[in-house]
C-alpha cells in the first residue's frame, strides 16, 4: 500500500478512536472536539504550543526510524534522550563557569555533545546486539532506567546548582538558550531544527548509498552479507544515528525550552517517539506529520483539561491505538498470501 | 491373505499450481513387504507420501486400506486407521520426556500427569520388543539423532500401526545405526506390517527392499521385485537415458583459475558441512557440481563468494579469493532468503549489486538518472514481467523474482560466477536465456561453478561434472556417484 494512502487512513482510523474515546469518558463530543481543537490551533498561542510538542516527538521519532528502519528495534529513545541531555548540561556548567556570553556557538556545542551522549549510549547496546548477540529491546529498556538514575545522581551531585538546594541544575542564561521567534510564545529553533531534520533523514535514507545500505540491512540482512555488506557494523552505525537523534532531541528540549535538567526532565518523548514513527510508516517526512498530529493532540487535550475531568491521558489511549494498529497492519500483510505465490512445494 | 489386504493409491494426481507433482500414480503396497518408492529430488516421493498419511489433499484419485478408502486429507483419520509415517524431520517435543513424547501422539488431547506412563506403555513394550533399552523419564533433547529416531519409530508403534512409512530415514544415521534399523525394518516386516521406504540411495534399497516402484518427475515409471533389477536399472528408471560422460576439453588452452584444496567449511550450527574438498575450476569453463539438496551446497557456494569463512587453500589466479579485487557473481539457492530484499522495489533490488558501480553513483548519493536507465535495461534485457523497475519485488512471480537476482548477477562480465539452481522456477524460453548468458560468461573467461540438483541442467552446461555428498565432493563416475552408492 502507498505509504501516504496508509497514513491517513491510520490518521483517520484515529480520529474516530479519538472521538470513541471522548464518549468513553461520557464527555460531550462536539464541546470536546472544540476544546482540543481550539487548543492546538485557536491562536498563535495554541499553534505555538502545538509546535513546541511536536519538536522533541519529531526527534526521537526520527531516531527510531533511523534504527528500526536498519532492523534494530531500539527502545531506548528515553534513555538516549535523558543521557544527551546530562552530557549538554556538563557543558553547559562549564560555560556558565567560563562566562558564557564570550563564547560564540555555545548553544551550538551544547546540542552537538547531547547528540554525542545519546549515540553513545545508544552505542552501547548495538555494540553489545552486534558484538555479544543481546536483544536490543532487552538492553536498551534497562538501558534507560540506569539513565534516569544517571540524572538523579547528575543533578544532585556533579551538576546539581551552585546553592545546593534542589536536585537540579542551574538555570542557562539567555545567550545559551535557542533563540525565539516571538517573545510571547515558546516556539525556538530548534523545531525549526527538527523540521530540517526530516529532510535530511529523508534525503540520507532514499538519495544515498549509505541509506539503501541501511534499508537494504534492515529489509534482509542476510542478503546484505552475501553481497559484502556486513550488517553488524550497518547496525551498530545505524544505533549511534538513532541515539544522536534523540540525544539532540535532549539538547533540544533543554536548550529550547526547560533550560535546566531536574528530575522531571523526563516527560517521555524518548517512548512516545515510537508510536509516531510507526504512524510515519518508519518514512521520515510522514514522521514528521505524524508528530504534529501528537503535538496538536497534547497541546488540545492540555485544554480539555482544563474544563473537563479527562486530560492528556486521551493521548495515550490513541497512542496505543496506533501502535496496536502498526501492529495489525504487519500482521494482516503477513497473513495475506502475496500474489502469484511460489507454486513450488518442495518434494525430496 | 486377500488381493485388497495392503495399501493401494489409484491415480493419483496432485498440482501445486503449474507444477504437477504427481500425475496418476497407482500403486499397491502388500503387507509383510518392504516396498521402496526411489526417485530425484523432487519425484514426487514426499508428496506421494504426504497424500498416505494425509497431510497433503490430492486433486484426485483414491488410496484403499485393505478395502476400505482412506479418508484424504487427514492425518488424524488416517493414523487412527494405522497409517503412521516416521518424518525425516522429527516431529518430537525436544523439551518432554520420552514417555510424554510417546503419550502425546495416543492422545486426543491433553490429560493429566499420571496417565503419561499408561499412554506410553505400547511404545515401551514395542521397545522391549525391538531390543531397545530407554530411559522413559529422560528429555529427548538429550538423545542422539539416531535415538531421537528411534523414539519417533517407537511412537509410530504404540498405536495399531498397519503401515509405517520411513521418510529417507538413514540420512541422519551412521553406519551402525543404519545397519540397526534395517534390522528393525525386517522385524517390522515378517510382524505383517506394511512397510515403505522412501529413498535415493540405491545401495541401500537394493540391500533392503523387496520391491520397488520409481518415480519421476511426477510420474510413476516402473514397479518391480527386487530380484528383477540391478543398479543400472534403478539409476536409468530414476533419471532416465543417463547421459554419456562428457568429453573433457584440453586442459593447456585454459588459463588458471579457482582452486580450492582442502577445504573445510562449517554450517551454520558449527558442523563440518564441507569436508577435505579439493577442486579446480580453469577459467573459460563450468564445473557442475550435482547432488541432493542439503550435502553442503549452500556452504560450499557461500565460501566460494568469500562470505563464509574457509579453512584450506581457497585461491583465484594464485590470489586469495577477495571480492574486494576480483568480481565475484552470486546467485544464491534461496532467492528469498539469501536472494532478494522482499519489502523493496525491482530497482533497489537490482541495485543490491549495483550500488558498486562507479557509474550509478555521485559520490555519496545515488545517481538516479543513470540508475533508472540501467534497471529498465535490464528489467527489459531479462524480460521481467513488471509495469515499472518500482514495483515492490514481491509482487512479481517466484520466476520473474528469479530473473531479478540472475540479471543483476550477469549484468557484468565477472572473474568467478558461483549459481545455485539458477533456473529454478524458470519457464523455458527464461532457462535457456540464462543457460547462454552462464555460458556467456564462460566464454568470455569466466569461472563458473555450477551447483544444480537438475541433472539435466548440469549436463546440458557443464564442462566437468563432481557430486556432492555428506559434505565431500566426488568425481563424475556415472550412475554410482550419482545415488551415493558408496556412501
Amino acid at each position: 500500500m502507498n505509504g501516504f494512502l496508509r497514513f491517513g487512513l491510520l490518521l483517520a482510523g484515529l480520529i474516530v478512536v479519538l472521538l470513541l474515546t471522548l464518549a468513553a469518558f461520557q464527555l460531550p463530543i462536539v464541546d470536546s472536539v472544540k476544546l482540543i481543537f481550539d487548543g492546538a490551533f485557536s491562536d498563535k498561542f495554541a499553534w505555538s504550543r502545538s509546535a513546541v510538542k511536536m519538536t522533541p516527538l519529531l526527534l526521537t521519532g526520527l531516531g527510531m526510524v533511523i534504527a528500526w528502519r536498519a532492523g534494530v528495534y531500539n527502545i531506548g529513545g528515553e534513555g538516549q534522550f535523558v543521557v544527551g541531555a546530562i552530557f549538554g548540561a556538563a557543558v553547559g556548567k562549564g560555560l556558565i563557569g567560563a562566562n558564557a556570553a564570550a563564547i560564540p556557538g555555545g548553544s551550538l556545542l551544547i546540542l552537538v555533545v547531547c547528540a554525542i551522549g545519546g549515540a553513545l549510549w545508544a552505542w552501547i547496546a548495538g555494540w553489545l546486539y552486534v558484538r555479544r548477540g543481546v536483544e536490543v529491546v532487552i538492553s536498551t529498556i534497562l538501558l534507560n532506567f540506569i539513565a534516569i538514575q544517571l540524572l538523579g545522581f547528575a543533578v544532585s551531585g556533579p551538576l546539581q546548582e551552585q546553592k545546593r538546594q534542589v536536585p537540579q541544575t542551574d538555570l542557562l542564561p539567555d545567550s545559551l538558550m535557542l533563540a525565539r521567534f516571538d517573545r510571547q510564545t515558546d516556539v525556538h529553533l530548534g523545531t525549526v531544527l527538527a523540521l530540517v531534520m526530516a529532510v535530511v533523514l529523508t534525503i540520507f535514507l532514499y538519495r544515498t548509498v549509505a541509506g539503501y545500505r541501511l534499508r537494504l540491512v534492515g529489509d534482509n540482512p542476510k542478503v546484505a552479507r552475501v553481497n559484502y555488506i556486513d550488517p553488524g557494523r550497518v547496525q551498530l552505525s545505524a544505533m549511534a544515528l538513532s541515539g544522536a537523534m534523540c540525544g539532540l532531541a535532549g539538547g533540544v528540549e533543554y536548550l529550547g525550552l526547560v533550560g535546566q535538567l531536574g528530575t522531571t526532565f523526563p516527560q517521555q518523548w524518548g517512548f512516545l517517539g515510537i508510536p509516531v514513527a510507526l504512524l510515519g510508516g518508519l518514512n521520515p517526512m510522514l514522521t514528521a506529520g505524524a508528530a504534529f498530529f501528537f503535538g496538536a493532540l497534547f497541546a488540545g487535550t492540555e485544554n480539555l483539561a482544563r474544563f473537563t475531568p479527562a486530560g492528556t491521558t486521551i493521548v495515550y489511549v490513541i497512542q496505543a491505538t496506533a501502535v496496536l494498529a502498526y501492529v495489525g497492519l504487519s500482521g494482516l500483510k503477513k497473513a495475506r498470501p502475496k500474489p502469484e505465490e511460489e507454486t513450488e512445494s518442495t518434494p525430496s | 491373505m486377500t488381493a485388497k489386504s495392503g495399501l493401494h493409491v489409484e491415480n493419483i494426481v496432485k498440482r501445486f499450481g503449474s507444477l504437477t507433482a504427481l500425475e496418476n500414480v497407482s500403486a499397491s503396497f502388500r503387507p509383510g513387504e518392504i516396498h521402496a518408492v526411489l526417485g530425484e529430488n523432487g519425484a514426487g516421493k514426499s508428496t506421494l507420501m504426504g497424500i498416505l498419511s494425509g497431510f497433503v489433499v490430492p486433486d484426485s484419485g483414491t488410496v484403499m486400506l485393505n478395502g476400505n478408502p482412506v479418508p484424504v486429507g487427514r492425518p488424524f483419520d488416517c493414523k487412527r486407521l494405522g497409517i503412521e509415517m516416521i518424518h525425516q524431520h522429527f516431529t518430537l517435543v525436544s523439551e518432554f520426556t520420552i514417555a510424554e513424547n510417546f503419550a502425546l501422539s495416543r492422545l486426543p488431547g491433553l490429560l493429566s500427569s499420571s496417565e503419561v506412563s499408561a499412554r506410553a506403555e505400547p511404545s515401551l513394550a514395542a521397545a522391549t520388543r525391538l531390543g531397545w533399552e530407554l530411559e522413559p523419564g529422560r528429555r529427548v533433547s538429550s538423545l542422539s539423532v539416531g535415538a531421537q529416531q528411534r523414539i519417533e519409530i517407537l511412537k509410530a508403534l504404540g498405536g495399531d500401526a498397519q503401515v509405517i512409512i520411513f521418510d529417507e530415514p538413514t540420512a541422519v544415521l551412521s553406519p551402525d545405526e543404519v545397519e540397526d534399523l534395517f534390522r528393525v525394518l525386517r522385524q517390522l516386516k515378517s510382524d505383517g506390517h506394511v512397510v515403505i521406504l522412501i529413498a535415493h540411495k540405491l545401495s541401500e534399497v537394493l540391500s533392503i527392499a523387496d520391491h520397488v516402484t520409481v518415480l519421476r518427475r511426477g510420474k510413476w515409471i516402473a514397479s518391480a521385485p527386487i530380484a528383477d533389477v540391478d543398479e543400472r536399472k534403478l539409476a536409468e528408471w530414476m533419471v532416465g537415458e543417463l547421459p554419456p560422460p562428457l568429453a573433457e576439453r584440453k586442459g593447456t588452452e585454459l588459463v588458471p583459475g579457482l582452486v580450492g584444496q582442502d577445504l573445510t567449511v562449517l554450517g551454520d550450527r558449527g558442523e563440518a558441512a564441507i569436508k577435505n574438498c579439493s577442486f579446480e575450476i580453469k577459467r573459460g569453463e563450468i564445473l557442475g557440481i550435482g547432488g541432493v539438496d542439503g550435502n553442503g551446497q549452500l556452504e560450499l557456494a557461500e565460501a566460494l563468494v568469500a562470505v563464509r569463512p574457509v579453512a584450506g587453500a581457497l585461491n583465484f589466479a594464485g590470489k586469495q579469493v577477495n571480492a574486494e579485487e576480483m568480481r565475484i557473481s552470486y546467485v544464491p539457492q534461496d532467492r528469498q532468503h539469501d536472494g532478494l530484499a522482499m519489502g523493496m522495489t525491482i530497482e533497489e533490488n537490482l541495485l543490491i549489486t549495483g550500488h558498486r558501480k562507479p557509474m550509478l553513483r555521485k559520490g555519496p548519493f545515488l545517481n538516479f538518472r543513470a540508475l533508472n536507465q540501467w534497471a529498465n535495461e535490464l528489467v527489459k534485457r531479462f524480460s521481467v514481467k513488471a509495469n515499472s523497475p518500482a514495483d515492490r519485488v514481491a509482487g512479481l512471480s517466484g520466476g520473474n523474482q528469479q530473473k531479478v537476482v540472475v540479471s543483476r548477477a550477469l549484468d557484468e562480465q565477472p572473474d568467478l560466477l558461483v549459481v545455485v539452481n539458477p533456473t529454478r522456477g524458470l519457464d523455458i524460453r527464461a532457462t535457456e536465456y540464462v543457460h547462454s548468458k552462464i555460458q556467456e560468461a564462460r566464454d568470455a573467461g569466466a569461472a563458473v561453478a555450477l551447483f544444480s540438483t537438475d541433472l539435466d541442467e548440469i549436463y546440458a552446461l557443464a564442462d566437468r561434472v563432481m557430486f556432492l555428498s555428506r559434505g565431500e565432493l566426488i568425481a563424475d563416475t556415472g550412475a554410482e556417484s550419482l545415488f551415493g552408492a558408496k556412501a
